[in-house]
């Protein structure tokens, strides 16, 4: 047996021991190799989609890619630890610190390989249904049919043969052998707590609250300067939450026998301690990488909600049109006639509602304020629903659109409501109330009179024009079709809501697809860790198990012990993140000044079922695989 | 006490494999039983087929009057704890632990009070002569000391069996002694029943009655008569007998 079979042999032959490094690989080349299918896909190439999208994909590669470097390494690393005693024992037996290192090196050049392979494999099964997922995301003119990925495969294994290597390369060189003691008694020793102090424990907590308080606090632009601080004490202090405060609590507990002698508290408390420095990395990466998935994907929800649902509620008619301020009465004439024609054209029933509108400069200081005819402002009012208004003749009614307003600023309604008109004839019409609607789409306001009295407001300062339509039954697709249209034949005068909306989600679809599987590549590679975290330790679970079975240990006090311990792994660091996700989508709100609790609450929700059903899956398995070893 | 009538027990595979043949054997309350044989006997499967680890093919095992075969999985869990003691031979401790909590673990399990459990494991411990190692984990005691921990936690719920698996197995002569000089005085002070299998004569002459096996049947038993160094002589001829060579027999003796 040369070395090199001994090497070969020692992974083929040892299956179980290098299955869970081998399974994490291969996802980790898997989730790349999805993503590169479909940045490979023909209908990207063909430049129809624009370049920023691309530009954005290479990013998004380029992070997965990153992250894929550190997440193999972690894996790695960890995975060593778990074999100190093997190469104890080489050592004993007299080989070299190079050859321990070459057999690693060919150890991960061996699994590397196998993993780049199955990982492409599997990727190609998932292929069809990222590109369908991604078909339905994505606003794309032509199907994304699934191809052959040559280049995704060549792409995707050159990277990956090539990031093994290096890691491979890293790895046994800074495979330290310590004392041979040490590396023999390894399994047995505990790497040791991180050091607990009190202090630092306060210290956590002040931080943590330190930095939710000013993201909960900022608002408007703030939030951006707020930004790079606050996710830098929140970080630090969960770092200090997780490897100060866990300990402290768990050397509390483990110093009160009551709890700690108490039925099968002692196996689950020793084994956290035992591991706490391992466990309190684990939760701290988890913890962060979970709250920027949460975060990044709640973000672009929310964004993507504040953009279109804004809009869709300032623009209740289907189309509106005003023109230029200079186009002479044939130029509306004309525009309008075509609106109407290709609605015609399109056979699109719809009610169509004109209006001059007329503007006075002195009824109040340094503005210009629009005064509506009560009937005129009922006419608009009736075509989307809202309720109508009658003032009475010495009284007008200010009509505000608080949905369009920008944050900064006096609102229009409080200028309004404090002027009285006064008019030529001596009559004082007085602001009684406010109107909050979407009636007539004027940001700064305006005055709703009677009829009667409308007609002593003489010789306007400026006049402008309006004209909103509204479709009965018409299907989406017919309108973006008339929007498209219109939009091409009259440039700008036209907003066509349903059409503006699509052309939005077609812009913003590729970054949300983008940033939904980035965060998802994060998310389930925090599940990953957590997987391998446990499976790591299994060998020495299955071990401790069946000694204890042997002196007896009911099924249901082992499932209870394995469960506690599985669900602490993998929920308190995911609690940390819902909390930290839910302050920054709060900040984030605060920023746009809109309200994202049900776009936060989605996304969290979502998470968190997702992460219990990881849960009871792991969970199934793991129980599985220790009630084996102990029967 | 212990009553296994015509056990046998064969492993089924490719080629099945009779493992024990027949075994009768009785043992009484406050008995202590060695086992012996060579290598591929049958001494552990049996040890195993009495501890419920393993079930017999056919036949039947009686403890204290109790089948312990026929009990459902949480109920043998729960009959091994509270009947049962084990003493392996490398151990078994957990590694987690430390030597107390290792000791109070069976009783832990059983939700005793802590200060019952504080006050038996510092008996035992005075006793086993391990009090200050008690807050020292696994890998800091010596081997002797580790099984002594290990009696500690076989004997903290007072069984009325004790089982040990070779139990001087990893252990010098010094400690072997130790370790069996313990056993004996606590089959003599609880009246625990024990049954030994073991490899090591000197060991099996600290018991009243040395069984022999061989192919996975009985083959033979002495009893211990007044002298434990004549009974070691006796053993000693008994192993030569059955495995060893012609020059394996001691000179005759005066």
């Amino acid at each position: 047996m040369t070395f090199r079979q001994f090497a070969f042999n020692n992974v083929l032959r040892n299956k179980r021991l290098y299955i869970a490094y081998f399974l994490s690989s291969l996802f980790t080349v898997m989730v790349f190799f999805t993503f590169a299918i479909f940045a490979f896909h023909p209908a990207f190439s063909g430049g129809k989609v624009n370049q920023n999208a691309l530009i954005g994909m290479a990013v998004a590669g380029g992070i997965i890619y990153v992250f894929s470097f550190f997440f193999v390494l972690y894996s790695m690393s960890s995975f060593l630890q778990s074999r100190k005693k093997e190469f104890g024992l080489l050592i004993m037996f007299g080989a070299s610190n190079k050859q321990i290192r070459w057999m690693v090196f060919l150890e991960n050049i061996l699994i590397g390989f196998f993993a780049t392979v199955g990982g492409i494999l599997t990727g190609l099964v998932f292929a069809k249904a990222i590109l369908l997922i991604a078909e339905n995301v994505l606003i794309i003119e032509e199907s994304l049919y699934f191809y052959f990925p040559t280049w995704a495969i060549i792409i995707t294994f050159i990277s990956f043969i090539f990031l093994f290597f290096c890691i491979s390369l890293f790895v046994s060189f800074i495979l330290r052998t310590n004392k041979l003691v040490d590396l023999i008694k390894g399994d047995k020793k505990s790497k040791g707590e991180p050091k607990a102090s009190v202090i630092l424990s306060v210290f956590a907590a002040l931080l943590i609250a330190v930095g939710y308080g000013v993201s909960l606090y900022v608002e408007g632009l703030q939030v951006v300067a707020a930004l790079i601080p606050v996710v830098l004490v929140v970080t630090l202090g969960t770092y200090l939450l997780f490897t100060q405060l866990s300990v402290y609590i768990i050397r509390r507990l483990k110093g009160n026998k009551l709890v700690f002698w108490r039925k099968t508290n002692m196996l689950l408390f020793s084994d956290l301690s035992f591991r706490m420095k391992d466990n309190a990395r684990t939760f701290f990466m988890v913890a962060i990488i979970s709250t920027v998935a949460f975060s990044a994907i709640g973000t672009l929800y929310g964004f993507q909600s504040y953009l279109t649902k804004g809009m869709k509620e300032v623009n209740q008619y289907t189309l509106s049109y005003s023109p230029w301020g200079n186009d002479s009465n044939e130029t509306i004439e004309n525009d309008l006639s075509i609106i109407n024609g290709i609605l015609e054209e399109e056979k699109i029933d719809s009610k169509m509602e004109t209006l001059e509108l007329t503007y006075f400069d002195n009824l109040i200081p340094d503005a210009r304020v629009l005064v509506v005819k009560a009937s005129d402002y009922n006419r608009f009012a009736a075509l989307i629903g809202e309720s109508e208004v009658h003032p009475a003749e010495q009284e007008a009614i200010v009509v505000e659109q608080s949905s369009a307003m920008l944050s900064e600023g006096p609102k229009a309604s409080e200028l309004l409501m404090d002027s009285p008109i006064a008019l030529k004839d001596g009559t004082i019409v007085l602001p009684s109330q406010v109107v909050d609607t979407e009636v007539l789409n004027i940001m700064t306001g305006y005055y709703v009179v009677h009829d009667n009295v409308f007609e002593k407001f003489t010789s306007p300062d400026y006049r402008d024009f309006i004209a909103v339509w509204k479709a009965e039954d018409a299907g989406k697709e017919q309108l973006i079709e008339v929007g498209s249209k219109i939009n091409e034949a009259i440039e700008y005068k036209v907003t066509a809501i349903d059409y503006q909306l699509y052309e939005i989600d077609k812009t913003f679809g590729p970054i949300l697809f983008i940033g939904l599987f980035i965060g998802i590549v994060f998310f389930v590679s925090a599940g990953s860790f957590l997987y391998f975290r446990l499976f790591t330790d299994l060998e020495g679970e299955k071990q401790k198990f069946s000694s204890i079975a042997k002196i007896g240990l009911t099924d249901s006090e082992l499932k209870k012990v394995v469960n506690r311990q599985v669900a602490l792994l993998f929920f308190s660091p995911i609690v940390v993140a819902l909390i930290h996700g839910a302050v920054a989508l709060t900040a984030l709100s605060n920023f746009f000044n809109y309200n994202l609790t049900v776009e936060a609450s989605i996304v969290l929700g979502s998470f968190t079922l997702i992460q219990i059903i990881y849960f009871l899956i792991v969970r199934y398995f793991y129980v599985k695989q220790v009630m084996r070893a102990v029967m | 006490m212990l009553k296994l009538t015509k056990v046998s027990k064969i492993y089924e595979g490719k080629v099945a494999y009779r493992a024990l043949t027949d075994i009768d054997l009785e043992i009484e309350k406050g008995e202590f039983v060695a086992i012996m044989g060579p290598s591929g006997s049958g001494k552990t499967t049996l040890l195993n087929i009495i501890s419920t680890n393993d079930s017999p093919t056919t036949g039947q095992v009686e403890i204290d009057g109790r089948d312990p075969h026929k009990l459902k999985k949480n109920a043998l869990a729960k009959f091994r704890r509270n009947e049962l003691g084990f003493i392996f031979q490398d151990f078994n401790l957990l590694h987690t632990l430390t030597v107390e909590e290792n000791i109070v673990l069976p009783l832990t399990l059983d939700g005793t009070r802590v200060k019952e459990m504080k006050e038996k494991a510092h008996q035992l411990a005075k006793s086993l002569g391990i009090e200050a190692i008690m807050s020292k984990r696994t890998y800091e005691i010596s081997g002797g000391q580790a099984q002594r921990v290990a009696i500690a936690r076989a004997m903290i719920h007072e069984p009325k069996l004790l089982l040990a698996d070779e139990p001087t197995g990893n252990l010098d002569s010094k400690a072997s002694k130790d370790v069996m000089g313990m056993l004996v005085s606590i089959n003599e002070r609880e009246k625990t029943s024990l049954l030994m299998v073991t490899h090591d004569p000197q060991a099996a002459s600290y018991s009243d009655r040395v069984v022999f096996i061989r192919d996975g049947r009985l083959h033979s038993e002495i009893h211990r008569g007044e002298s434990r160094q004549a009974f070691f002589q006796k053993i000693i001829d008994m192993l030569s007998l059955m495995g060893g060579d012609g020059n394996d027999f001691s000179s005759v003796r005066v």
